[in-house]
């Protein structure tokens, strides 16, 4: 069967399919599923192609979906709960994050109020993780703008019990152990900001897919890398347009490449000359702009989990944004048309390469 | 006495819609509610037990707030009202 790709598309007022053939010249729109619920992400399980949603819901409180029939039908999970005698409510889901290849059945889970929780039956149920929950420090973590959330969750490409978490307002912390243990994360070099707490606000964490140890890290201000073997966060924000932003991806094979979506620091929108994506192929020691096809001086918006890429060649890229449009490149990058518009606003995109 | 799920509470039951109950209380009739629909245990209390926000019940034409909340008493009759709270954006 060809392969096809499927943009799961969250947005404040439902979830979106945009789906694709592997040409990638003509989308399709299916939704909203959920609607008006806030979608915060949705992604697509690999191993076994379910894919999971964050329905993040007033009318009957947040809850987590998961479907096995590619988004035809939807089942909910049993919620992430607290233990009795918490003075914490679950309140919403900020991502979902299926385990790695040599675990199968597990996901995790980040929430707000920031918490890590680990399902072992492929997303039915979650159990806090106890281990992170108990850290001291966790009595320094401090809402951002959006809340205090743990968003970012990221599972070495060949070691499984190696993964880091990324936390609003909290910074990083890392696990040798399957999650364990934990302990901070957050030495860095190169960076410039004189604020003592910017640095522990995480926009964003990701970690190769292939290459073991290669990680890429959107923070408020500034863009960080580290390499196998290294165990600082290394400044790579020389040659971007502005220091802040919230949306990054990684080349899923090419492991020095990476994508952001710079956004002006006080405005929160595209920062000048307007939207753009910004690629870099060694490792963030420099960067290029992309924006053939983007609308020229557009000041648009991409948040959080707002960019992806697919697993084709040549690589498929995509970003979705506040006035509800979803772009996309399949050369890399290079070139953007726009794949959906009209859509609510977009809080989530994640490619799914299905065969 | 019946109780009667509007809006998006038919469908965290599966499409049900009017349900009868034997119940002496607000509680009680939640409690069946649940029994009968298990699916709405985490739709109408969070992990603590607390009934959740944007959520409103009504006995016949009264906020149950002010008729004693979960304590209210019903009468064979009464109608209890599931209702998502309005919510405008």
């Amino acid at each position: 069967m060809a392969k096809q790709v499927v943009l799961l598309v969250g947005t404040k007022k439902g979830l979106y399919q945009v789906r694709s053939d592997a040409d990638r010249k003509k989308w399709t729109v299916d939704g909203p599923h959920e609607a008006p619920a806030p979608i915060h992400h949705a992604t697509y399980d690999p191993r076994d192609g379910s894919m999971y949603a964050a329905i993040n819901s007033t009318w009957g409180g947040s809850r987590i979906q998961y479907s096995r029939d590619l988004g035809k039908t939807w089942q909910t999970s049993k919620n992430p709960a607290f233990p009795e005698g918490s003075d914490r409510t679950f309140f919403q889901t900020w991502h979902i994050e299926p385990g790695h290849a040599k675990t199968p059945n597990i996901l995790w889970a980040g929430t707000e109020p920031a918490a890590l929780w680990k399902s072992e039956d492929r997303g039915e149920t979650w159990q806090l993780n106890k281990a992170l929950d108990d850290q001291p420090s966790r009595a320094k973590w401090v809402p951002g703008f959006g809340g205090m959330g743990l968003h970012s969750i990221a599972i070495d490409a060949d070691e499984p019990n190696k993964l880091q978490v990324g936390i609003s307002v909290g910074g990083v912390y890392t696990s040798t152990d399957g999650g364990a243990s934990w302990v901070q994360d957050n030495a860095q070099t190169g960076g410039k900001e004189d604020r003592p707490d910017v640095f522990y606000c995480i926009h964003k964490l990701l970690a190769h897919p292939k290459t073991s140890g290669v990680r890429f890290m959107r923070v408020h201000v500034d863009v960080f890398w580290r390499e196998p073997g290294e165990t600082a966060w290394r400044n790579r924000t020389e040659g971007l347009p502005s220091t802040f932003g919230f949306a990054a991806a990684m080349h899923p094979r090419d492991r020095s490449v990476a994508y952001v979506i710079p956004l002006d620091d006080t405005k929160r929108t595209a920062s000048p000359p307007g939207i753009g994506v910004y690629s870099t192929n060694d490792r963030g020691a420099t960067w290029t702009r992309n924006d053939r096809g983007l609308p020229p001086g557009a000041a648009l918006e991409s948040v959080r989990e707002g960019m992806d890429t697919d697993l084709l060649d040549p690589l498929g890229v995509y970003f979705g944004t506040a006035n509800g449009d979803v772009w996309a490149s399949r050369d890399e990058g290079k070139s953007w048309e726009r794949a959906a518009q009209y859509l609510p606003y977009v809080t989530s995109v994640h490619a799914a390469t299905i065969d | 006495m019946r109780v009667l799920l509007h809006g998006a509470y038919r469908g965290f039951a599966g499409g049900a819609r009017d349900v009868t109950l034997d119940a002496a209380t607000l509680r009680e009739a939640l409690e069946a509610l649940v029994r009968a629909h298990p699916s709405l245990a985490e739709r109408l209390r969070d992990e603590h037990g607390r009934l959740r926000a944007h959520l409103s019940l009504f006995v016949n034409q009264e906020d149950a707030r002010f008729v004693g909340g979960e304590d209210a008493t019903l009468a064979d009759g009464d109608i209890v009202h599931v209702i998502p709270a309005l919510s405008g954006g």
